[in-house]
C-alpha cells in the first residue's frame, strides 16, 4: 500500500493574498471604464463597471472573509510560488471578463488567451480588426501589458505594506527575472517602488514624446503603455505602418531599446548619473551590439536582394525590426515571412535570447547568453589546457559562482526542452512543424508574432484551436515566470513529503 | 534608519535577522558570498566585498548610513572599517572588539577622535552577565538600570512561589513593590493583562526597585544563596573575561581540555585555579571535587556540551548552572532543562546594538538578552505624546508594557494613573518586532488639538 503525506501549505493566506492582488486589479479596472465613458461606448463602460463589481466582491470576500492573522510562518516557499503562479491566472480570468461582457469576444478560450497575452507583454492577439473594437476594449488590452509588464506582484508589493517582509522577498524574487535577483535597496518595497517608478516615468516620457508625433492622445497612451511594457498590441490592424511616420518610429524604438535594459541598471546610469556602467557592463555592450549588428546585417542583406528603394526607410526598418525582436516586443513594421528566410532567422535568434534580464523584455536574456558563451570559451580553452581554471566573469571585479552556471546552463535546456514540448503538442492539432516551433517560441519568448498557413490577416492566432490557445497561454505565463517557479509545483516534492 | 553591517558571522547575521524584522534598512556585506546565500530570502540586502576597502564601503553606500556596524572576527579590521566609515559619512559607528583594554574610559576617547562611536565585546557583556547570575543565583536574568535604581528580573515560578495560581489582578496590593511585565510560557513570551494567570514553571520578568528585591525573591520562593565557588568549563575567550573580572571575589576553577591553552591561562591568571583535563569526563569532574561546588558554568565551544555538563552538574547538586548555549535553536530546550541561567553573545551583543539604535546611552544599562523580546529605555521629551494623558489611557496594544521609570534618579513602578513627566526615563518591555512601534509611541509628538487644549 502506498499511502502519502502531504505538505503542509497554508491555503487561507494565499486565497487571501490573492484577494489582496485582486482589489489592486479592480482598481486598474477604473481606467478602461472612464475611457469608455469619454468615448460614449457606454455598453462597454458597463461591462468594465460590472467586472469591476465583481472583482472587487471577490477581493473584498478572499481577503477579509477568513479570520486568518498573517505573519511570517504563514508564507513560506511553497505558497510563495503557488501564490505567483495562480496570481497570473487568475488576474487573466477577471481581466478577461470585459471582453466577454461587452461582447467583442464569445468563447473564453479566446478571452483568456487575449488576456494572457496582454498580461505577459505577448502581445498575440486573436482578434482581427483591431479598428472596429470599442476604444474601451482597445485600451485595455495595452493597459494589461502595462500591468504585467513590470510585474503584478511587484506593483503590489510597492503599495502594500502587509508584503514587505520575508514572504515579500520570495514573492519578489519569484517574479522578477533574471539570474540572480540583486536588488538597488535594502527592503524589496523600496525597490518596488523604485523599478515601478522608474517604469512610470518611461511611460509618461514615452506618451509625452509620441503625442509629438501624428498620434492623437488616445494612440499615443495605448502605444506608450505597450512599448514600455514590451507588449506589442497597437491600436491599428496595420501596427505603425497606420502612421507611417519616422518620428514615431524612432521614439518607439528608443523606448523599446531602452526597456530592454535592466531597470536596476537604467537606475543606476540615468538617476545616480553612473554612466560609465554603459560601457563598463558586459551585459548591456552585449545587448546593444546584437542591436547594432544585427541591424546592419539585415540592411545589408535587404539592400543586397534589391529590397532597398529608399534607403533611410529600409534602414529604419531594420533596426525596427532588430529592436522589436530582441526587446520581445513584437511591433512589426512590414511582413517579416515576405522578407526572407535569412533575416528571419537571424530575428528568431534575437527573439530566443530577448532583452536583458530585470528588464520588461521576455525570451531568455541577453545575461544568459553571454553566460553561456563564456562558459562555452572557457570549456573550449580547456580542451588544450584541461587543467586550468577559469571563470566566467561579467563584471571587471566579480565572478559568476559556478552553481549560477550550471543553472543557466539548466535554464537554457529547459527553455528548449519546454518549447519543443509545446511545439509536439501544436503538431498533434494539425499544425506544420515549423509553424508550431515558432508559435512555441513566440509564447514563451512573449513575443506575438504568429507565423504559418492557417493564419489570414493581422491576427495569427484566431484559427488554432482552442486546445493549443490554452496551452499557448500557459507557456507564455511559464515563460514569463523564467519556468522554474511554474515548473515547481509539478514536481511530486512539491505537494508530497513522501 | 540605514544600517550597514559588515561580518555575516553568528553576531552579524542575526542582527540583520532581527533588524531587518524591526523595519529597518539593512545592507550586509562579507568576503564570503555562501554565508550572504543563507540571507538571501530577507528583506534585506546583501553585498560581497570587504569591510576595509574603500570601494565597497562606497559601493554600500556607507555615507547615507545612520549606523555601521563593524562585526567580522578581526577586531583590527573591525576598527579601521568603522574609521573608514566614520570618516566616508556614517553617522555612528559600531565596532566589535575582543580586547577589554579598549573597553576603558581613557582609552575611548582615542577611539572617538577616530570617529568609533561604539564598542562592542560580546565576550565582555556574556562575562559581565555571568557575574551577574553569580551574584543572584536566584534568578534568571538581571536586568540593572541606573546603577540598580530599576531592576528587571527573570525568575523561574516553582510549585512553592506564592504567586501560583494567581491572576495579576489580585496581585494589586504589591503593585508598588512589583510589576510582572512578561511571561515567557512554552517557549513563547506573552504581555501579561490582569486577566492572566501566573503558572508553574512560568519564566515571569518582573520590574522592581532595590528597596524591595527581597520581597520580589521571597514572593517568588527563591532562597538567596551565597556562590563563592564557581567550576568553569572550558577557556575560551569569555573564561577568559571572566577571570578578569571576577577572579579576586570568586573562588574559580576552570577546567580546559587544551594544554597550551591551561598554560596561556595559567600565565595570564596566577591565581586562577586552571585545570587540565576534559570536562565532559564525569570521573574527571568528580576527581576535581565538583560536589564542592556552588556554581557551574559551561563555556565550551558547542552548546550541547555546554548543556548537558550542566545537567551533570545538577545531578551532583550544584544549585546555580550557567551555560553558553550559542545555537538559537537549542536555547528554548536550554530553558525547559532548567539550566539557570542562558548566556548568548548573539542576543547579548544585539541587545546592546539595539540600546545604541535608540539613542540611549549604551554605557549605563546593562543589557537584557532575551530570545524574542527587548527592553527599551526612552526618555520623555518635552511635549511628546505620551506624556499627554495617563498611563492607562495610552492605548499600547499587548506586545508591549511598561516595566518602570526612573523620575529625577529615583526608580519607580508605573500604575494606570501615573502620568509622564519630560525627563522622565521609561522602560520598555516589547516583544520582537514591537520596538519601531514603540520608539513611534515615544518619538510623536502632540497632535495640533492636544496643544489648543
Amino acid at each position: 500500500m502506498f499511502s502519502y503525506i502531504l505538505q503542509r501549505i497554508n491555503y487561507t493566506t494565499i486565497v487571501r493574498v490573492l484577494g489582496w492582488f485582486l482589489l489592486i486589479e479592480s482598481l486598474f479596472l477604473i481606467f478602461p471604464a472612464a475611457v469608455s465613458l469619454f468615448f460614449g461606448e457606454y455598453s462597454v463602460m458597463w461591462a468594465f463597471v460590472n467586472t469591476f463589481i465583481i472583482t472587487l466582491t471577490a477581493g473584498c470576500v478572499m481577503s477579509y472573509g477568513f479570520p486568518n492573522r498573517f505573519n511570517d510562518e504563514s508564507m513560506r516557499k511553497r505558497e510563495a510560488i503557488l501564490i505567483t503562479s495562480t496570481v497570473w491566472i487568475v488576474f487573466s480570468a477577471f481581466g478577461m471578463l470585459p471582453f466577454l461582457f461587452s461582447g467583442v469576444l464569445t468563447s473564453v478560450t479566446d478571452a483568456f488567451f487575449e488576456t494572457m497575452s496582454g498580461f505577459t507583454t505577448t502581445g498575440a492577439s486573436v482578434l482581427c480588426d483591431v479598428e472596429s473594437l470599442p476604444r474601451g476594449i482597445v485600451f485595455w488590452r495595452s493597459m494589461c501589458q502595462w500591468i504585467g509588464g513590470m510585474g503584478i506582484i511587484l506593483f503590489t508589493l510597492a503599495v502594500l505594506p502587509m508584503l514587505n517582509f520575508k514572504g515579500g522577498v520570495t514573492l519578489f524574487t519569484s517574479e522578477v527575472t533574471g539570474i540572480s535577483h540583486e536588488r538597488i535597496t535594502p527592503r524589496v518595497s523600496q525597490t518596488a517602488k523604485l523599478l515601478w517608478g522608474i517604469y512610470f516615468t518611461l511611460t509618461i516620457v514615452c506618451f509625452a514624446a509620441l503625442m509629438l508625433g501624428p498620434m492623437d492622445w488616445f494612440d499615443s497612451i495605448c502605444h506608450a503603455m505597450s512599448t514600455v511594457s514590451t507588449g506589442g498590441f497597437s491600436t491599428k490592424s496595420a501596427g505603425l505602418d497606420y502612421w507611417h511616420d519616422y518620428y514615431s518610429y524612432i521614439v518607439i524604438i528608443v523606448f523599446m531599446a531602452i526597456c530592454g535594459i535592466n531597470f536596476s541598471l537604467i537606475y543606476l546610469i540615468f538617476a545616480k548619473r553612473n554612466f560609465s556602467l554603459m560601457y563598463k557592463n558586459v551585459i548591456i555592450r552585449c545587448y546593444l551590439a546584437f542591436i547594432v549588428v544585427f541591424s546592419l546585417v539585415i540592411f545589408l542583406r535587404l539592400w543586397t536582394m534589391g529590397f532597398c528603394d529608399n534607403i533611410p526607410e529600409s534602414l529604419l526598418d531594420s533596426v525596427f525590426d532588430t529592436v522589436s525582436a530582441i526587446t520581445s516586443t513584437g511591433f512589426s513594421t512590414y511582413n517579416y515571412e515576405r522578407s526572407g528566410q535569412f533575416i528571419f532567422f537571424l530575428l528568431l535568434f534575437l527573439m530566443f535570447f530577448g532583452g536583458m534580464a530585470g528588464s520588461t523584455s521576455g525570451g531568455a536574456k541577453v545575461d544568459r547568453f553571454v553566460v553561456t558563451f563564456k562558459n562555452l570559451r572557457n570549456e573550449i580553452y580547456r580542451v588544450i589546457n584541461p587543467n586550468s581554471v577559469r571563470t566566467v566573469r561579467l563584471t571587471n571585479n566579480r565572478s559568476v559562482p559556478r552553481e549560477v552556471v550550471d543553472k543557466v546552463l539548466a535554464f537554457l535546456a529547459i527553455y528548449v526542452f519546454v518549447i519543443i514540448t509545446v511545439a509536439i503538442l501544436l503538431t498533434a492539432f494539425n499544425m506544420p512543424a515549423f509553424d508550431a516551433m515558432f508559435n512555441s517560441l513566440s509564447a514563451i519568448s512573449n513575443i506575438g508574432f504568429g507565423y504559418g498557413e492557417i493564419t489570414a490577416g493581422a491576427s495569427k492566432f484566431s484559427n488554432i484551436p482552442s486546445v493549443c490557445k490554452w496551452v499557448l497561454a500557459l507557456e507564455m505565463m511559464v515563460g514569463r515566470l523564467e519556468i522554474f517557479t511554474v515548473l515547481a509545483i509539478f514536481t511530486r516534492g512539491f505537494w508530497i513529503k513522501r | 534608519m540605514k544600517i550597514v553591517i559588515a561580518g555575516a558571522g553568528e553576531v552579524g547575521t542575526h542582527l540583520a535577522k532581527m533588524l531587518s524584522d524591526e523595519e529597518q534598512d539593512i545592507t550586509i556585506m562579507d568576503t564570503d558570498p555562501s554565508k550572504l546565500a543563507a540571507l538571501d530570502d530577507f528583506n534585506l540586502m546583501t553585498y560581497v566585498g570587504t569591510s576595509v576597502s574603500f570601494m565597497d564601503l562606497a559601493a554600500v553606500n556607507v555615507a547615507d548610513a545612520d549606523l555601521f556596524i563593524a562585526c567580522t572576527p578581526l577586531e583590527a579590521r573591525n576598527i579601521l572599517a568603522c574609521s573608514m566609515a566614520g570618516e566616508a559619512g556614517a553617522k555612528r559607528t559600531v565596532a566589535r572588539i575582543n580586547n577589554s583594554e579598549y573597553m576603558i574610559k581613557v582609552h575611548r576617547d582615542f577611539f572617538k577622535t577616530k570617529r568609533i562611536d561604539h564598542l562592542i565585546y560580546p565576550e565582555y557583556l556574556a562575562a559581565q552577565e555571568i557575574i551577574q547570575a553569580l551574584k543572584c543565583t536566584w534568578a534568571r536574568n538581571w536586568y540593572e538600570l541606573f546603577n540598580g535604581e530599576l531592576i528587571i528580573v527573570g525568575v523561574k515560578i516553582r510549585k512553592n512561589s506564592t504567586l501560583v495560581g494567581n491572576h495579576l489582578r489580585q496581585l494589586g496590593q504589591f503593585s508598588n513593590k512589583m510589576h510582572v511585565s512578561a511571561i515567557k510560557r512554552n517557549h513563547e513570551t506573552i504581555i501579561p493583562t490582569g486577566r492572566d494567570v501566573i503558572k508553574e514553571n512560568d519564566i515571569v520578568y518582573i520590574a522592581t526597585t532595590h528597596d524591595y528585591i527581597d520581597d520580589v525573591a521571597e514572593m517568588c520562593g527563591k532562597k538567596k544563596i551565597n556562590a563563592k565557588k564557581v567550576l568553569v568549563m572550558g577557556g575560551g575567550p569569555i573564561t577568559e573575561q571572566l577571570l578578569e573580572f571576577a577572579c579576586d571575589d570568586y573562588d574559580i576553577k576552570v577546567l580546559e581540555p587544551d594544554r597550551k591553552r591551561c598554560q596561556e591561562l595559567a600565565d595570564k591568571f596566577p591565581n586562577a585555579a586552571i585545570v587540565f583535563g576534559d570536562p565532559r569526563d564525569s570521573d574527571f569532574l568528580e576527581e576535581e571535587g565538583i560536589d564542592d561546588y556552588d556554581a557551574f558554568v559551561g563555556l565550551l565551544d558547542t552548546s550541547e556540551a555546554n548543556i548537558l555538563g550542566c545537567l551533570m552538574a545538577k545531578e551532583h547538586g550544584i544549585s546555580k548552572t550557567i551555560a553558553q548555549v550559542e545555537n538559537l535553536n537549542y536555547f528554548n530546550e536550554a530553558e525547559a532543562l532548567n539550566i539557570g541561567t542562558i548566556i548568548n553573545k548573539k542576543l547579548l551583543a544585539s541587545s546592546r546594538i539595539f540600546q545604541i539604535l535608540l539613542d540611549s546611552d549604551p554605557e549605563n544599562s546593562k543589557s537584557l538578552a532575551l530570545q524574542d523580546a527587548e527592553v527599551a529605555e526612552f526618555v520623555v521629551k518635552e511635549g511628546a505624546k505620551i506624556a499627554s494623558t495617563e498611563v492607562m489611557n495610552l492605548g499600547l496594544g499587548n506586545n508591549m508594557t511598561i516595566a518602570g521609570m526612573v523620575r529625577d534618579g529615583e526608580g519607580q513602578l508605573v500604575t494606570g494613573r501615573t502620568r509622564f513627566k519630560a525627563g522622565d526615563h521609561v522602560v520598555i518591555f516589547c516583544l520582537q518586532g514591537a520596538l519601531r512601534e514603540a520608539e513611534k509611541k515615544f518619538k510623536e509628538h502632540k497632535g495640533l488639538l492636544s496643544f489648543l487644549e
